[in-house]
């Protein structure tokens, strides 16, 4: 029960957010401008954790990554 | 009747020609008063879009990892015992950033040096070789089409001692609802290439890989201090999709234990859905939440967690500590002995049921500097260390040069 009343609580959040009921005016956004607020700030540090997961982890990867899976080939 | 039709069409083809005459001479016309004028061909197609240098940044970075696992044969002291995975990595790294017009190009070339107990099937019985280098050149584009509307480009092309691996992928972003919206998706294909090994160091000629994977993503305004994003990844894989030279301790019955290498199936789907949120804290803080659901048709189930916080010290230095937990069941198939019948086995320390985690923290500073806008220097230091006998020191500091 408890997991179906998550379940519904997720699909509306995701329906709200993707109708893109909540929108922040142009001049309430200077906190959101920080580069550091990005997700993927740095492209290099990006690529080093990716490699390192996808090459050590089962269960990593998959988001492109060339092998990942255990095989610590590439 | 027919005379007057002749007259007709001879009329209209003379219109035509002598239209087509007077277009030359305005044409003409119009480029002699151009050049009267002193009007040069760049100033009335306008200036040809030059590439502009936006950052250059080195990044160099020491692994250092001791460790344990079934699949390796370095340093085992019997068949009942895992083998080293002791390994250090060096890896240097050099980002070019240009802008071009419209597009921005991302230009990464990162390099492994990898000194290992094992790096390789020869190593598997010499240690002829025990120092492997690895190259990567990646190449991405974003070409913003409008406001709301980018392409995203990417090629990347993988160099290994017995490994090649070539990528290509598409993408596009398209923001709405001014801009509180963001969605995203690529396509990507990789295609890797193989030397086969056995256990024993003996080449058995080549294999392949293919990566199909699908991105899609939603990013998302919250609130003035808040950013959302969920996103959902499937990979397909097919093919040789192990090194080759993993090996496995298998039963023969009669208390015979002999070593061979893994089977691993030759087709993965892998699914990941990942949400993440950003939040701007009142102290000049910011802290950034992940969560990462993975699963796939090898019985793997992961989940990952992840928090980092950074808080600005002043305007040009900020410090960030991050902490990173992570759960997998391990494939069906591990085992550290096999039954010599099992149809699927691997001994992989990395496809068995662990726990991860990893603690960090790094300082960073932004300097002014002439004739530059910034001048990035930043020093990190990770653990990461599980609970099936592996852990790595990761030391990192990067340059960057941004005009």
């Amino acid at each position: 029960m408890n997991l179906l009343k998550l379940l519904k609580v997720s699909i509306l959040l995701l329906v709200t957010v993707a109708s893109g009921c909540l929108v922040v005016p142009q001049n309430r956004r200077a906190k959101l401008a920080d580069p550091l607020m990005a997700f993927d700030e740095d492209a290099q540090e990006a690529h080093k954790k990716s490699k390192f997961y996808s090459t050590r982890e089962g269960a990593a990867g998959g988001d492109g990554a060339p092998a990942g899976g255990g095989c610590g080939c590439q | 009747m027919a005379r007057q039709r002749a007259a007709a069409a001879g009329a209209s083809s003379l219109v035509k020609h002598a239209l087509f005459i007077a277009s030359l001479l305005a044409s003409a016309l119009f480029s002699v008063a151009a050049s009267a004028q002193g009007f040069s061909n760049s100033e009335i197609l306008g200036v040809p879009a030059g590439i502009e240098l936006e950052s250059i940044r080195v990044r160099f970075t020491h692994f250092d990892q001791t460790g344990r696992g079934y699949q390796s044969q370095a340093d085992r002291p019997n068949l009942h015992r895992p083998g080293s995975e002791d390994i250090t990595i060096e890896q240097p790294q050099l980002e070019i950033v240009a802008k071009q017009g419209k597009a921005t190009h991302r230009l990464s070339v990162p390099v492994d040096i990898i000194t290992a107990a094992s790096p390789d099937a020869l190593d598997a019985v010499s240690t002829a070789s025990r120092v492997n280098e690895a190259g990567n050149f990646q190449l991405d584009t974003r070409y913003q089409q409008d406001r709301r509307t980018a392409w995203l480009f990417h090629a990347n092309f993988h160099l290994e001692e017995p490994f090649r691996s070539w990528t290509l992928g598409v993408g596009g972003a398209h923001a709405f609802a001014e801009d509180n919206t963001v969605f995203a998706w690529s396509l990507n294909q990789v295609v890797d290439w193989l030397d086969r090994f056995n256990i024993f160091g003996t080449r058995l000629g080549r294999g392949y890989r293919s990566t199909t994977n699908l991105n899609v993503s939603l990013t998302q305004l919250l609130s003035p201090t808040t950013v959302g994003y969920v996103g959902y990844s499937f990979t397909f894989q097919t093919g040789e999709l192990g090194n080759t030279w993993n090996s496995i301790a298998v039963d023969m019955g009669n208390d015979k234990i002999e070593l061979d290498g893994e089977k691993l199936p030759s087709v993965r789907h892998r699914h990941a859905l990942v949400a993440r949120l950003s939040q701007s804290l009142p102290w000049d803080g910011i802290l950034k939440l992940s969560y990462r659901f993975y699963v796939d048709s090898w019985s793997l189930i992961g989940n990952t967690i992840e928090a980092q916080l950074y808080q600005r010290v002043g305007r040009h230095l900020y410090v960030r500590a991050n902490y990173r937990f992570h759960h997998q069941t391990g494939v069906g198939f591990f085992t550290a002995i096999a039954d010599v019948a099992a149809p699927l086995r691997t001994a992989d320390s990395d496809l068995a049921p662990f726990v991860a985690h990893t603690v960090g923290g790094l300082i960073a500073v932004n300097l002014k500097a002439p004739r530059l806008r910034d001048l990035h220097l930043d020093f990190g230091y990770e653990r990461y260390f599980r609970s099936n006998d592996l852990s790595v020191n990761i030391y990192t500091c990067a340059m960057g040069f941004l005009f």
